[in-house]
């Protein structure tokens, strides 16, 4: 019984998420990660620095006795760094078993986006940060691009 | 009855069986040269608790063979013969230790538990045999013949033909009351236990309370006993034997309802049967109100079908009518009215037991339904019979009863210790972090900033006391005392010394070291393989030890201990030593090597004994040559981020060093300030710490920096250099030098302060970094902050 209901439960979390993405910003441009994905959003806390690691991996941080680590998405992105402000965000994000939480400046807001309204991207890649973009959804009044997890972390 | 969920019980069952074989194997081991009394009585006990547990969960195949092994150590007891082969006894008992572990190990992996432990019987029955031909000559394995015995009888019983029955219900009734011990836990499991082993001697049996499985029924059984009303066609003695036969028991209060105790009491009995109308649906419940309806006036009320709750019933009830057995102060007439309310009655007939047969009065007449108030209860458990004596009264009734529960069931193990889930430390581990956090934020908040507030910090001073004991207790929980991994080895030890004819003593050091729990599992097995490898490579035989002027008797030494943020298990032997030559030569064959020769270092040649498939004996061994133990010490110990050192000289011996990481233990950690950046050393590693002399301090021509403390010269290693962290760094003289040290090499540390000392939990760093050099972990401060832990042995392996 309870192992059918937590199917259930799972099930219709993923309903209830299906389609919904998170969009916030890096720099200029608005991105995008599917909401089933994040775990949650906190607002900056303090890092601490690890050595000798990559150098977008900012740190870990104590998220309620779970260490995990962050990434500052303008340096994974080779954006130029800004002083974090009370706009800076953390989404935490869990992808496979890993959880992690990337640092945008600004959270905008949540979007459904259906399944006609995100096409592929174009073919050249013509900035660094756009090979991390899966695909290009569109919203009314703008475009979403929409991130890839998997390339964001692990190349 | 609902089939009983049985997972958390095996998980109990498999920590206590488990617990309970080592301290055997160790009790046994200890005495082989002769058995002390109170050892035999040891032994004993152990063997009954094993018996008895295994009983409980239908486990028949340990029960049968600790059974044997049982009655051996009684009649050891009782008659202490003088001439007994303690070597053998001990085989005996071992191998019975061994099949019990194995079937555990079924257990454990869900598999059928279908060992056969009739070879083990037979040994033990014949050495028992012969013991009492020895002895006195008194007829043998009486107590064996006996046990088989009762249940024969209880399985004949159950043939009884019941054609000429005239009710489902045996010739004998009883209603039982069973009190469990205080330490026995999960009461309704035991009681379910007594339950089933009864069930099949009885016909009818009801218990109260009836649904066992809910957590109320641990309460109700605490406080009022466990009841089982049934009929049996065993005798009163009988009953009584199955039901002492499970453990845990603190009493039993046995009654019987005969025809002479009835009328002592001048109590009426009646047998009763009724029919429901067709088609008036849930006769279950029906007959449910009916014998709710009943209890108050019954001294003693039995059922059938007795699963009334359960749907099945309903045909059973369609067919054959509702048969009640009852014992009541009531006379027939009340009875009779009384049952006659009942609505859609379409049959009733109250037969008086005992009574001459013209005073029968059956009936049988359409019953006009009466419209009477029913309750009817559906979902709370049926009391079926009244309210338990008072356990004054209960010890009058049954004097003899209670002696001889008292008797056998005399229990010597109190439960000191539970066993609870990892994950439950884990998590309670994590809320502590969190509770620390909490507090700092409370107490530090700024709104509190300038106010004058002496009650509210003496409050707060009390707090924080209580959370750091409480912090203290949460962390110590998780660790777990070697002793237990390191005593096995004494078994092993001792069977391969007699499988191969060989003399050695095994020496236990610092096996109250304390480790992790998830590390210790990890390391029994790489122990084991290297002891087996050190007894059968390593120790000679005894005259070739004499031959070499070495005593006959060889030695291991385990031993653990800790050093900086590892622990370190080394095992020792005085035995032949590695042959480098021959492990060289199998390398080569293998096509192992990776560079010249000439090159490979004596340690680097022993590794090659850790890589599968690598065996220099020739013989296979039923203990080793087969290459495949040793491989199993580098893989585990890979698990944990361990590691393996060999040092060997011939003919002197070899040595294993075993160093495991604490990664998720706790330890005493000093906190230390490098560029604003707090880190830990774990306290261990640290001889020293001085603010240092800038003239004490030197170069060598490749630059590495040294300097000269009391006569020595040890490396410097500045943190803020190593760790290229950002931010200034401190002149020499106004920063710390700390000397560290991993196992015999040292290093001197330079960092900015010493910020004080702390237990700390070693966290790991997530997972998603790469491992990093000079950090073995992270931990939580007091204030949620984080801190890298400063892994020791990083400075050295450059």
């Amino acid at each position: 019984m309870a192992l059918m209901d937590h199917d259930m439960m799972e099930r219709r979390a993923a309903d209830i998420t299906k389609n919904l993405y998170l969009a916030f910003v890096i720099e200029d441009e608005q991105y995008a990660v599917e909401v089933s994905s994040i775990k949650e959003i906190i607002g900056v806390v303090p890092i601490t620095i690890v050595p000798q690691t990559e150098r977008y991996i900012k740190g870990i941080i104590n998220l309620r006795g779970d260490i995990i680590p962050v990434i500052d998405m303008r340096t994974r992105f080779m954006k130029p760094l800004v002083e974090y402000d009370d706009q800076t965000c953390i989404v935490v994000v869990l992808y496979q078993e890993y959880i992690l939480g990337l640092i945008v400046d600004q959270i905008i807001g949540v979007y459904t986006l259906e399944e006609d309204a995100i096409s592929p991207p174009p073919n050249a890649k013509l900035s660094y940060s756009n090979q991390f973009v899966k695909n290009i959804g569109r919203k009314e009044d703008g475009i979403l691009l929409l991130m890839d997890l998997e390339k964001v972390l692990f190349t | 009855m609902a089939d009983f969920d049985r997972e958390s019980m095996l998980e109990m069952f498999s920590f206590e069986m488990n617990q309970l074989v080592d301290q055997l194997e160790q009790t046994i081991i200890e005495s082989e040269s002769g058995f002390s009394e109170d050892i035999i009585n040891e032994v004993f006990r152990i063997m009954h608790t094993i018996k008895g547990s295994a009983a409980m969960m239908l486990f028949d195949t340990i029960a049968t063979a600790t059974h044997y092994a049982e009655d051996l150590f009684f009649y050891l007891r009782e008659e202490k013969p003088t001439s007994v082969d303690y070597s053998e006894l001990t085989d005996h008992v071992l191998a019975c230790m061994d099949f019990v572990k194995e079937e555990l190990i079924k257990i454990e992996e869900g598999v059928p538990v279908d060992g056969n432990p009739q070879p083990i019987v037979d040994v033990i029955t014949k050495f028992l045999a012969d013991l009492k031909d020895e002895g006195s000559g008194v007829g043998a394995s009486m107590a064996a013949k006996e046990e088989q015995l009762i249940l024969s009888q209880g399985s004949q019983a159950l043939q009884v033909d019941d054609e000429d029955r005239t009710t489902p219900f045996g010739s004998y009734r009883f209603k039982a009351k069973i009190r469990f011990d205080e330490e026995a836990q999960m009461e309704n499991v035991r009681a379910f236990t007594v339950y089933n082993n009864l069930k099949p001697f009885t016909l009818g049996i009801v218990c109260d309370p009836e649904d066992l499985t809910s957590d109320d029924a641990i309460t109700a059984i605490r406080k009022s006993g466990f009841v089982i009303t049934f009929t049996s066609d065993l005798e009163y003695s009988r009953i009584f034997d199955i039901l002492n036969r499970s453990i845990y028991i603190r009493d039993i209060f046995l009654e019987e309802y005969t025809k002479e105790s009835a009328e002592m009491d001048r109590l009426n009995s009646f047998d009763i049967m009724l029919k429901f109308d067709e088609g008036s649906q849930m006769e279950n419940v029906r007959s449910y109100s009916v014998i709710h309806n009943l209890k108050p006036h019954a001294d003693y009320i039995l059922y059938h079908p007795s699963n009334l709750l359960e749907e099945a019933s309903i045909d059973i009830i369609q067919s054959e009518g509702l048969h009640i057995d009852l014992v009541t102060a009531r006379d027939y007439d009340e009875v009779y009215d009384l049952l006659s309310q009942t609505i859609y009655l379409k049959e009733l007939l109250v037969k008086e037991k005992y009574a001459d047969m013209d005073k029968d009065v059956i009936m049988q007449e359409e019953v006009r339904p009466i419209e009477v108030e029913q309750t009817v209860v559906a979902s709370s458990p049926v009391a079926i019979a009244d309210a338990p004596p008072a356990p004054a009264a209960e010890k009058a009734d049954a004097p003899a009863a209670s002696a001889e529960a008292a008797g056998t069931m005399k229990r010597t193990t109190s439960q000191a210790v539970i066993s609870v889930s990892v994950s439950k430390l884990d998590q309670l581990l994590k809320l502590m972090g969190e509770l620390v956090i909490v507090e700092a934020m409370v107490t530090q908040n700024p709104e509190l900033e300038g106010l004058t507030l002496e009650n509210f910090h003496r409050e707060v001073r009390q707090l924080k006391k209580i959370i750091k004991d409480v912090q203290e207790t949460v962390m110590t929980m998780r660790l777990v005392s070697l002793s237990g991994t390191f005593l096995k080895m004494n078994r092993i030890v001792r069977d391969m010394c007699k499988a191969l004819n060989k003399e050695a003593v095994l020496e236990i050091i610092g096996e109250n070291t304390e480790v992790d729990k998830n590390i210790i599992e990890h390391i029994g097995d790489p122990i084991m393989h290297i002891v087996r490898n050190s007894l059968d490579h390593g120790i000679e035989k005894p005259e070739v030890r004499a031959a070499a002027g070495k005593s006959e008797r060889g030695r291991i030494v385990l031993e653990a201990r800790n050093a900086g943020s590892e622990v370190w298990i080394i095992i020792e032997d005085d035995g032949a030593g590695l042959n480098k030559e021959r492990i060289m030569e199998k390398a080569r064959a293998n096509g192992l090597l990776r560079k010249p020769e000439d090159e490979y270092t004596d340690r680097e040649i022993f590794q090659f004994i850790f890589m599968p498939g690598f065996s220099t004996n020739e013989v296979v061994t039923s203990y080793s040559g087969r290459g495949v133990g040793m491989d199993v010490v580098n893989k585990n110990l890979e698990f944990v981020g361990g590691t393996v050192m060999v040092d060997s000289v011939p003919g002197v011996g070899s040595i294993f060093t075993m160093k495991i990481p604490l990664t998720l233990a706790i330890i005493e950690g000093m906190i230390i300030n490098v560029s604003g950046a707090k880190y830990t050393v774990p306290i261990v590693s640290i001889r020293d710490s001085f603010r240092p002399n800038p003239e004490h301090l030197f170069m060598d021509p490749n630059g590495n920096e040294m300097i000269t403390v009391r006569g020595d010269h040890y490396n410097v290693v500045r943190l803020h250099e190593f760790f290229a962290l950002e931010g200034a760094a401190r002149e020499t003289h106004e920063g710390i030098m700390m000397i560290i040290e991993n196992g015999e090499d040292a290093v001197c540390l330079f960092v900015d302060d010493l910020i004080g000392e702390q237990q700390v939990v070693v966290k790991s760093i997530p997972k998603y970094i790469k491992k990093i050099r000079g950090i073995s972990g992270c931990t939580l401060l007091g204030n949620g902050e984080i801190s890298l832990i400063v892994d020791v042995a990083g400075f050295f392996d450059r």
